[in-house]
């Protein structure tokens, strides 16, 4: 095959780009998957005093903004090495578990459900939250609606702004809060149980009664055996705020698991020529390639990783239906991507519990929510789970507490090899000998994106079937074939 | 399915509209996009210039370190007929979150960047939101969820009040895509006019 460069010079804006290329007997050799990123975050903050840096990487992008502050938070405390009271360790874990309702309902419900309770099939115009609403009743929308409401609630409450939290200071919180506000919380915790139940339940009805979906779901298509990694407790639960990350094998055996300090021993970034954006793998197994296997440092960050590297739920509920999840699925890990959609929504119900408990908890209007640093500032990471991935944030700082380097590994960047993998292989699927299928090509390809539910450029300004892509296919000397867009 | 009167949870403390009364439409300008991604910071400048020219009180936060947020004085500001019916905020949210900022609310103006790629950077439009061309105003597409339009569908369809009239006062943009304070000089030069564009569409609808 002839040598073609793809130049990563020419800034993608605006849409994702893929490069099919094909063998000499035409089928898929390689795909290369580009983004619009967006750039000099890091530069951006460097000069800057690093406790503002929570407040700024609120707004990376317009996702995960919680997520963001939350392992910003944590970093900042790292690099004070303080060790906030455990009330405010609480207060954060409890605007982050609202925070996590509030985003896993908004990506079933708004992005997934269109994909599955409308079928891949479903005209573009109907894919989307109408066309849910439409199937499953308009009592529903109210709820998804609720749902948010609820939890921006409580991340005002505790976090001082909707969405953009700003109460989190070196050592702990700005504020606590009162009991009348926790027992407003506890009530909209219990509510969220409920509805979080109540997904579930139509989850099984909608989706696992259909066979259709079914097949769709533990089909081959959208299946890797990778690594899986997530934050775990001492008792090897899933916690989304606090913990170590495990690290587990496509066979199911734990590599290891490392605290937020230890993770450059664990983590490294491969470069490729044709893209800005890095690709993390495990160091301890080495880059091979964008490879499944056991041999392959390519690794997982999602609502799958995370049930697949944890040895259970630490709330009630939630661990009943993790049972059944792999129960049903034929043991762990589970490699089948499309079940991240099931996976997330188990992630809910313990999110909606662990709200309640945390409510619940005699120290939680504690007025013993901050411990003023006394140590001088110089390094620290922070890592929280991200609703799609595990998010690493590493300060370095003067000795006055001025940035002067960060790092971070967003949620989705831990995805990129995966990604990259699961696009290559729906194209395999579509692309035969030369004979591209060209129908449903375009779909097949976003939905193997999107149910990473990915925080990347392009990706945050679209809805399902209008994802800005171009897609190029190119024969085994580099000539091109076909070109399909759409949105763009 | 029949839907039997779902009531929306209104998010505002108190809403002073009723029908049974001839009184002001309540309207809200909202400045849109990231203070931190150049040109996507646009939204909230303007919003803020606006804000400060007639005079409004502000409902949202927002402090720029540059000139163009200093107040003019006294004398050169337009008299603001109805000052309690106009409210500004400054937002980083799109879809289903920008929808449910716009209840209880009978207008309202959208600030954006757009990347339409059709125009040159610092080019004003102004629309009614069902006009807009295509989904490439960011924040109005989505923001990893729906897009406004659709959002809007939603809430309306669950009884809340959302406004009917709603306006976008888009400025093409060239850099989104870098962190950084600074605005694209063709954009820099755009903003006074889509400042008046924005006062120009208020001084010419209904009040």
């Amino acid at each position: 095959m002839e040598r073609i460069t793809i130049d990563p010079i020419t800034r993608l804006e605006g849409h994702g780009k893929i490069e099919i290329f094909l063998d000499p007997e035409g089928n898929v050799a390689n795909t290369y998957f580009q983004i619009p990123e967006l750039r000099g975050f890091e530069r951006f903050c460097v000069g800057r005093q690093v406790e503002e840096v929570p407040i700024l990487t609120n707004r990376i992008c317009g996702v995960c903004p919680e997520a963001h502050h939350m392992a910003g938070a944590k970093a900042v405390d790292a690099v004070y090495h303080v060790d906030p009271p455990r009330t405010a360790k609480m207060l954060r874990e409890l605007l982050y578990s609202a925070f996590y309702c509030t985003d896993h309902t908004t990506h079933f419900y708004v992005l997934a459900g269109p994909d599955f309770v409308m079928g891949p099939d479903a005209p573009v115009a109907e894919r989307n939250i109408l066309g849910v609403i439409h199937k499953v009743g308009l009592e529903i929308g109210g709820k998804v609606i609720q749902m948010r409401k609820y939890g921006h609630t409580v991340v005002e409450m505790i976090g001082g702004r909707k969405v953009h939290p700003c109460t989190s200071i070196p050592g702990g919180l700005t504020k606590g809060i009162t009991e009348e506000q926790r027992q407003e919380i506890e009530k909209m915790g219990r509510w969220a149980i409920e509805f979080a139940q109540f997904t579930l339940k139509l989850f099984n009805g909608l989706v696992l009664g259909n066979k259709a979906y079914l097949d769709l779901i533990l089909g081959d298509v959208y299946s890797h055996k990778t690594y899986y990694i997530g934050t775990v407790d001492d008792n090897n639960h899933i916690n989304f705020y606090d913990g170590k990350v495990s690290v587990v094998g496509p066979d199911g055996v734990r590599l290891g698991k490392y605290a937020a300090h230890e993770y450059t021993d664990w983590i490294a970034e491969h470069v490729e020529p044709w893209t800005y954006l890095k690709f993390p793998y495990l160091k301890k197994v080495g880059w091979k390639g964008f490879v499944d296997g056991k041999d392959s440092g390519v690794y997982c960050a999602t609502p799958l990783s995370r049930l697949n590297a944890s040895d259970g739920m630490a709330t009630p509920l939630a661990q009943v239906e993790y049972e059944k999840f792999f129960s049903t699925l034929g043991g762990k890990p589970v490699h089948q991507r499309l079940t991240t959609h099931w996976a997330r929504l188990i992630e809910l119900l313990y999110a909606a519990e662990r709200w309640v408990q945390l409510a619940t908890d005699p120290e939680i209007t504690s007025p013993n929510f901050r411990t003023i640093p006394t140590e001088k500032p110089t390094e620290g990471v922070g890592i929280v789970e991200a609703p799609r991935g595990t998010l690493t944030h590493h300060y370095w700082t003067d000795e006055r507490g001025i940035t002067t380097k960060i790092n971070l590994i967003v949620g989705t960047t831990n995805n990129y090899a995966p990604i990259s993998m699961s696009i290559k292989k729906a194209a395999q699927n579509l692309i035969k000998k030369g004979n591209v299928v060209t129908e449903g090509l375009l779909n097949m390809v976003e939905m193997a994106f999107r149910l990473y539910d990915p925080c990347l450029g392009c990706a945050t300004h679209s809805l399902p079937g209008q994802m800005p892509l171009e897609v190029t296919i190119r024969d085994a000397n580099g000539n091109l074939i076909e070109i399909l867009k759409q949105n763009c | 399915m029949f839907f039997y009167g779902f009531k929306f949870i209104s998010l505002q403390a108190t809403l002073s509209h009723s029908s049974d009364y001839n009184i002001l439409m309540r309207t809200i300008i909202i400045g849109l996009g990231n203070p931190l991604l150049g040109d996507d910071s646009l939204g909230w400048r303007v919003a803020e210039q606006v804000r400060l020219q007639l005079n409004l009180p502000s409902i949202g936060w927002y402090q720029s370190s540059t000139a163009d947020t200093q107040p003019q004085p006294k004398d050169q500001r337009e008299p603001n007929d109805h000052p309690e019916s106009i409210e500004v905020d400054f937002l980083s949210l799109g879809g289903l979150s920008l929808m449910e900022r716009l209840e209880g609310y009978d207008r309202a103006i959208l600030i954006d960047a757009i990347n339409s790629g059709k125009d040159s950077p610092g080019t004003v439009t102004v629309f009614r939101l069902e006009e807009m061309p295509d989904l490439s105003a960011h924040h109005l597409s989505s923001t990893h969820d729906t897009n406004l339009p659709t959002a809007l569908r939603l809430g309306r369809s669950m009884g809340a009040h959302l406004p009917y009239e709603i306006y976008v006062v888009a400025v093409e943009a060239k850099n989104v895509y870098d962190f950084t304070e600074d605005l694209t000089p063709s954009v820099a030069e755009a903003l006074p006019l889509a400042v008046q564009s924005v006062i120009n569409l208020l001084s010419s609808l209904s009040p």
